[in-house]
């Protein structure tokens, strides 16, 4: 599967063969920390300066990079078909095989920080229980009626924590677990051994 | 294998595995790894540097220090818990494998602290909001855009609470009328009664 690259794209990297290879690796290397941690535009101006191109153009070229080895990561394409992707943008051997080799050792890396981002439910953390009983009201005294409250503590992604509180009598509660053990159990049945068993 | 201290279930399978863990240690050693455990648990902190000094001699890697905070902290808790006896405590450890001494230490610490942990669990037990603190204050209105001549008294109460689901401080103030108030004050003292016959 190929990569297709827009001719706006095209002219973004254009530059990179201007400069020495050894500047290509790095703005490889800076290409991959600002996927990890986020853009640093002082950098922009530090390379600017010693390679005495303009910053836009520089800018343009660390994107690009980015850009590519996303793509290529998100895809998950072989060497063959990035080299062959590559190869339409017309640079030197060289400098494909250096945007090979950073390919190739950041690809894992990259795929981690991608599933990040993806959308997440809410999922359980963590749940506190308690058991009352409720013995009298305003309206009428001389009852007894249990209660069981449950306090969820659910997590989005990575940062804000959700709280969600639940109250049930208790045979609620009993026909609760009886569905979701079933639930568990339904994973032992012949259909999802098969499923399971076709996923890699 | 039930175990009462496990709350009459199967005692956990990491659980049988790290007690192999921490008989490794001197028992002298274990009192005193207990005691900083119980300090963790009693929320009063738990001093990482003693603990690694204890564990130094058995050559325990970080993670067997883990594993050897979080075994005697569910051991304690969980006995806590299900208020169970020392004796009781003592011989199940046994049956799980745990040697003599290290056993007697454990049980020891855990009767010294047992009611304090018990008031600790309680303290931490689900409250969905608590109130924090109430104020009042009379007024007596004098007169309205309505009528010349009210005089009428009123109460206002500022209810300060700790939201359930939100966690942080809710504030609730209420006007309430005469009439309107002793009836709410009626209804609480009749419920203060019931709470009262309980105790």
């Amino acid at each position: 599967m190929l990569l297709v690259l827009s001719e706006e794209y095209k002219e973004h990297l254009a530059f990179l063969p201007q400069v020495d290879p050894a500047v290509v690796f790095e703005f490889g290397r800076i290409a991959v920390e600002f996927l990890k941690r986020g853009i640093n535009s002082k950098v922009y101006d530090g390379a600017a300066r010693k390679l005495g191109f303009p910053i836009t153009t520089v800018q343009h070229g660390v994107e690009g990079l980015m850009f590519l080895l996303t793509e290529s990561s998100k895809l998950m394409i072989t060497d063959i078909d990035f080299k062959d992707s590559v190869m339409v943008l017309g640079f030197s051997t060289e400098l494909n095989e250096i945007l090979l080799q950073l390919y190739v050792e950041n690809q894992t890396t990259i795929r981690s920080t991608l599933t990040q981002l993806a959308p997440s439910l809410p999922s359980y953390h963590n749940l506190e229980w308690r058991l009352d009983v409720q013995l009298g009201s305003r309206s009428m005294r001389h009852q007894v009626v249990p209660v069981v409250t449950m306090l969820f503590n659910l997590t989005m992604g990575t940062s804000e924590n959700r709280r969600c509180c639940l109250q049930t009598n208790p045979s609620t509660l009993l026909h609760l677990i009886a569905v979701l053990e079933a639930a568990l159990a339904s994973m032992k049945n012949n259909h999802a051994r098969r499923i399971l068993r076709n996923i890699k | 294998m039930r175990f009462r201290f496990c709350g009459d279930l199967d005692c956990p399978d990491w659980v049988l595995a790290e007690i192999s863990t921490l008989a490794k240690i001197s028992s002298v050693k274990m009192k005193l790894l207990c005691a900083q455990v119980l300090k963790d648990l009693l929320e009063e902190g738990i001093d990482y540097e003693k603990v690694s000094k204890l564990t130094a001699d058995a050559k325990f890697e970080s993670g067997d220090i883990k594993a050897s905070i979080a075994v005697l902290s569910f051991i304690l808790s969980s006995a806590a818990k299900h208020n169970v006896e020392s004796e009781s405590l003592s011989s199940e450890l046994q049956q799980l494998g745990l040697p003599k001494e290290h056993t007697s230490g454990l049980c020891k610490s855990y009767e010294d602290k047992h009611s304090a942990l018990q008031d600790k669990l309680r303290e931490k037990s689900l409250r969905l909001s608590r109130l924090n603190s109430v104020s009042w204050r009379v007024d007596c209105i004098l007169s309205s855009s309505e009528l010349k001549e009210v005089n009428e008294p009123t109460v206002h109460l500022k209810l300060q609470a700790q939201g359930a689901e939100s966690g942080s401080a809710e504030t609730t103030v209420v006007s309430v009328s005469a009439e309107k108030f002793r009836v709410l004050l009626t209804e609480l003292k009749q419920a203060q009664a019931m709470m009262n016959a309980l105790q």
